[in-house]
């Protein structure tokens, strides 16, 4: 240990790339898994004085692996409130319906429109939050309401499930929301799916008095009736930040690995030594492995700190590009920040893992051979995993047609990935070919020949340095070509779908009011999950609202139609149907009669409506040709999408500069002997940074053209799945702008990489 | 099957004392396979006697290195007997090699024989550390001090003269009292005075530590501090001076060899 102390300490400058991938990937876990085990589900602040809530009972788990639950009646409701009220210690027991509202100003609806779909609330329920009252009296009646900011007497306009109103304030309250009459509210939401208790009660007790009428959820347990608006959120944040630790998990390896074979090559003559007095193969391991240990520690030490300290500056951001809820706050977390330098260990020690044994086989003869002759760039295993890897890209590729469709693109992506890392690891086959092409024109220039011959005799070195960038302008083009494909095939294959030329849509809402939606000319589908017993099992259904239909249509993938459905409503109601027809969609959906679900969920909203005639303004609606209709809503999660790939993407660029700068580095540093000769030969400085600059540029040429070139054979296939799969002729996109500016980058860093190490000598001189 | 030397008579140590330090039976090692085989050595047979100075000698190509290989078990022979301190290492494993190596054999190369990121002491040291045994107290500061070095101890290679890099490769090499030191050209890279310093280090260690010494060199001068010239043409032992021969003799004998 204390030789490999020793060692690191003398030799930090071989060991840099490593020290910096791992300090790098430590501070990426430590700062993304604070951030991810920071963004727990929180009780909810209008729950902060209720320590015990009563929620309605749960129909069984759902295909999605949650529970569905059903919703009270009103009376269901009132009646255990009323037993609730007897137990010791409650105060008061209070039903907290819940329904879509929003404030309307200057015409537009206000506030973000997935949180407004839970922002009408019960008077009463404002003593589960403990909130006061600033000053003013309890709405009473229909049209008055108490929120936050605005003086009694005020008029304020909303929108709400019915339409545009106009209500009084009654009175100020310091809390979240709009807060109106309990029997408006009830009325208004439906049904009830929490009753809130005040006061001091006994978990157990409240549970023996609920039975089976309800679950009981008590102190932390609360937690778990997260509003559903900011679970999404913090689930869609939880995924970027998984892909940046598994993505910034898997290029650390590369990056370390990459260091490390390349420092094992430059070290032979070393080991040779070690290995000749008296060194075994197992010392020779061990000796490496603990040099990376010790590199992982300090890189570990930086990393830790960087990363603890750099999550909480990343909170506001994630909160605007809402991957987090409001309120977002990062705490310490210790426990992560322990994972996050024992992963760094282990990926150093993965990474120097295949270097190491190649090490320890080194011959003790090695000592006495002089040169560091280029060893062959292709070994056995990388010829055989090479070739598996390309084997199995192709016949997944071959194998296209003959998958189901709805898997084609997420294969075609799979047999990409294979054909990129094949790619990289029988690049030094290709390369001296495609060198010998490339520059072919200069090889009468004194550079172009010296540039030629280098890379030529170099195969290793262009390789490692070809490697990343071939990895990163492939994935990059990879990624962001099927994106924009698909959004492309989406957006012609919805565009089709819809059989009208313009639409009725949200504007700033997250659905179309009652009111709007009867003076528009055309079809306008209602929207709300249900409950349905088909074959004795409830599960959550997304009903959708049809005029026209006199019962149930279920769709026609599910086996074993009944003649009659149990469907249970918002409002806690449970009706029996008749089924009188099917559905082309998946078996989740289940269409009803518009009326009854109307009838049964005063809160629900419309999606569009098809406009088959002029349409009438509305509040909160905006008239859309069918183009920008799917365009919006493409645009909706293709916000999200092009946030994680310019996430992930600047990640793998940066790591990718990484091994590039450090392959680069370390090959210049190792050939001083090589460029003093070519200065003695009457080179100057000039003509140093000329080969170095011409090498780097020829690696990153070979990089992109060997990751273009796989990527958009890929893309072609993926086009002809997506083809397959939506049975029309769809247009391949190819990202150029973003491909350029990756290879851009790439090309910087190898040059700057490549010669910052002849220039630091010539000042040095 | 091992005959005795042909010139077994003339060599007193070998028949005096039966124990050898190192043996090669019939040896041979051969690059390369078919047509493009090349036999670097063809069934050699020499012995070495412990406590003797030993130079091997031979035009370029003639297997001097491939026989100092064979001989220091850094390097498997074709075919044939290689005995190092008694131990047969024909059938050692890779780590039992490295192993006897470690224990009985020390190396010193013409160049870079130091790791750069340890100072002289620890160069020293590094053997027996790898051996995992403890350094006699003072025994390293004493070897350094034989050698000339004891102000240098804690010296880096780079902040070391040639000589002196190899006068600590010397100090390394004897620190565990091997039963032989191999070193090949161990002058090649030097001045004549760091030369001098080296070579009389190695019959130093010989005449006051009885310590076995095998060395290659292409240098008559370098030679011409062994007990025993052995010359080597052509993979073959093809002529050799027994007790100390002055250098002009040995080129002598060096010339006709490469004009035969």
């Amino acid at each position: 240990m204390s030789l490999a102390w020793t060692m690191v300490r003398h030799r930090f400058a071989a060991f840099a790339g490593t020290f910096v991938a791992i300090a790098l990937g430590v501070a990426l876990i430590a700062g993304a898994g604070t951030l991810f085990a920071s963004s727990q589900p929180q009780v909810s602040e209008r729950y902060e004085h209720s320590p015990v809530l009563v929620h309605s009972p749960s129909v069984g788990k759902g295909s999605d692996g949650y529970d569905d639950y059903r919703a009270w009646t009103p009376s269901e409701a009132r009646a255990l409130a009323v037993r609730l009220e007897q137990v010791p210690g409650v105060r008061a027991a209070v039903p907290d319906p819940s329904f879509y509202i929003q404030r309307v100003i200057n015409g537009r609806a206000t506030g973000d429109a997935e949180a407004a779909k839970a922002q009408g609330h019960a008077w009463s329920s404002v003593a589960l939050g403990g909130y006061r009252t600033i000053m003013g009296a309890a709405p009473e009646k229909a049209g008055e309401v108490a929120l936050r900011g605005v003086a009694p007497g005020s008029r304020v306009e909303v929108l709400t499930a019915r339409g545009p109103e106009t209500w009084t304030v009654t009175a100020t309250v310091d809390a979240p929301g709009f807060f109106v009459a309990d029997d408006e509210a009830q009325a208004r939401a439906g049904g009830v799916r929490v009753i809130g208790l005040t006061g001091n009660p006994q978990a157990a007790v409240v549970r023996s008095v609920a039975g089976a009428d309800g679950l009981v959820f008590a102190g932390g347990e609360r937690t778990k009736l997260e509003e559903e608006s900011v679970s999404r959120i913090r689930w869609l944040g939880a995924q970027l930040i998984i892909a940046m630790v598994v993505l910034g998990v898997f290029v650390a390896v590369f990056v370390v690995a990459s260091t490390c074979a390349l420092g094992a090559a430059q070290r032979r003559r070393e080991i040779g030594l070690l290995r000749a007095i008296g060194a075994t193969p197992g010392q020779v391991v061990r000796l490496m492995y603990a040099e990376t240990v010790v590199v992982a520690v300090l890189g570990g030490a930086v990393g830790v700190p960087l990363g603890a300290l750099v999550a909480p500056l990343l909170a506001p951001p994630l909160v605007d590009a809402g991957l987090e809820p409001a309120g977002f706050a990062v705490t310490a977390q210790p426990l992560v920040l322990t994972a996050a330098f024992l992963t760094g260990m282990l990926v150093a020690l993965a990474g120097v893992w295949t270097a190491a044994h190649r090490s320890s086989r080194v011959p003790a003869l090695d000592a006495l051979r002089d040169a560091a002759v280029e060893r062959r760039a292709m070994t056995v295993p990388r010829w055989i995993i090479g070739l598996l890897t390309a084997a199995g890209g192709a016949a997944l590729t071959i194998a296209l047609p003959s998958i189901p469709a709805m898997q084609q693109t997420t294969a075609a992506l799979g047999a990409a990935m294979l054909l990129l890392v094949a790619a990289a690891l029988l690049a030094p086959v290709v390369i001296v070919p495609l060198v010998r092409v490339v520059t072919w024109p200069w090889r009468r220039a004194a550079t172009g020949m010296l540039v030629r011959e280098g890379t030529l005799t170099g195969v290793r070195r262009v390789a490692s340095t070809a490697a990343p960038v071939l990895l990163t302008v492939g994935f990059a083009t990879l990624l962001t070509g099927t994106i924009a494909t698909i959004e492309q095939a989406t957006r012609i294959d919805e565009t089709a779908k819809i059989p009208a030329a313009m639409i009725a849509a949200p504007d700033g809402t997250p659905g179309l009011s009652e009111a709007a939606v009867t003076r528009q000319p055309g079809d306008a589908p209602l929207v709300s999950d249900v409950l349905l017993t088909v074959g004795g099992k409830t599960l959550s259904y997304q009903a959708t609202g049809k005029q026209g239909l006199r019962g149930v249509e279920l769709s026609k993938d599910l086996t074993g139609r009944p003649a009659q459905v149990e469907v249970g409503f918002a409002d806690g109601s449970t009706v029996r149907l008749p089924v009188t027809g099917t559905h082309d969609g998946p078996a989740e959906l289940v269409d009803l009669p518009r009326g009854v679900l109307r009838q049964h969920n005063p809160d629900a909203l419309t999606e569009s409506v098809l406009l088959d005639g002029p349409a009438v303004a509305a509040a909160g609606m905006k008239v859309l040709t069918v183009r920008q209709y799917v365009d919006a809503r493409i645009g909706v999660e293709g916000r999200i999408i092009d946030l994680f790939l310019i996430v992930l993407i600047t990640l793998t660029v940066g790591y990718t500069g990484l091994a590039v700068a450090n392959t680069l580095l370390m090959a210049t540093a190792g050939r001083r002997a090589e460029f003093r000769a070519l200065r003695l030969a009457g080179g100057g400085t000039g003509d140093v940074l000329r080969v170095t600059t011409g090498e780097a540029l020829l690696s990153v040429a070979v990089g992109t053209v060997l990751g273009g070139g796989v990527a958009t054979a890929a893309l072609a296939g993926m086009k002809r799945a997506t083809e397959h799969e939506l049975k029309q002729v769809v247009d391949l996109v190819v990202p150029w702008g973003q491909t350029l500016t990756v290879v851009l980058a790439c090309a910087v860093i190898a040059v700057v990489a490549a010669g910052a190490p002849v220039l630091r000598r010539q000042q040095a001189t | 099957m091992w005959r005795a030397p042909t010139d077994a008579k003339l060599d007193g140590m070998t028949i005096t004392s039966m124990k050898t330090a190192v043996e090669l039976r019939a040896v041979s090692k051969i690059y390369g396979t078919g047509a493009g085989a090349v036999t670097a050595l063809d069934a050699v047979d020499v012995a070495i006697a412990p406590a003797s100075f030993t130079a091997i000698m031979g035009p370029s190509g003639s297997g001097k290195s491939t026989l100092l290989h064979c001989a220091a078990g850094l390097d498997r022979a074709t075919s044939g007997d290689v005995v190092i301190d008694g131990v047969p290492i024909g059938g050692l494993s890779e780590r039992s090699l490295t192993r006897l190596r470690r224990e009985r054999v020390g190396f010193v190369f013409q160049a870079f024989n130091l790791i750069p990121a340890l100072t002289a002491e620890q160069n020293v040291v590094l053997p027996q550390r790898l051996a995992r045994r403890k350094p006699q107290p003072g025994a390293v500061r004493a070897m350094l001090a034989e050698v000339g070095l004891a102000d240098r101890a804690t010296h880096r290679p780079s902040e070391l003269s040639g000589g002196q890099q190899q006068r600590v490769a010397i100090a390394r090499a004897l620190v565990s009292r091997p039963a032989v030191l191999f070193a090949d050209e161990p002058t090649g890279a030097l001045d004549t005075s760091a030369s001098r310093d080296v070579l009389r280090l190695l019959r130093l260690a010989v005449d006051r530590h009885a310590q076995t010494v095998v060395m290659v060199t292409h240098d008559p001068y370098a030679a011409a501090h062994a007990d025993r010239v052995i010359l080597l043409k052509d993979g073959r032992i093809a002529d050799h001076l027994s007790g100390p021969a002055d250098a002009a003799e040995i080129a002598v004998r060096m010339t006709r060899l490469e004009q035969r």
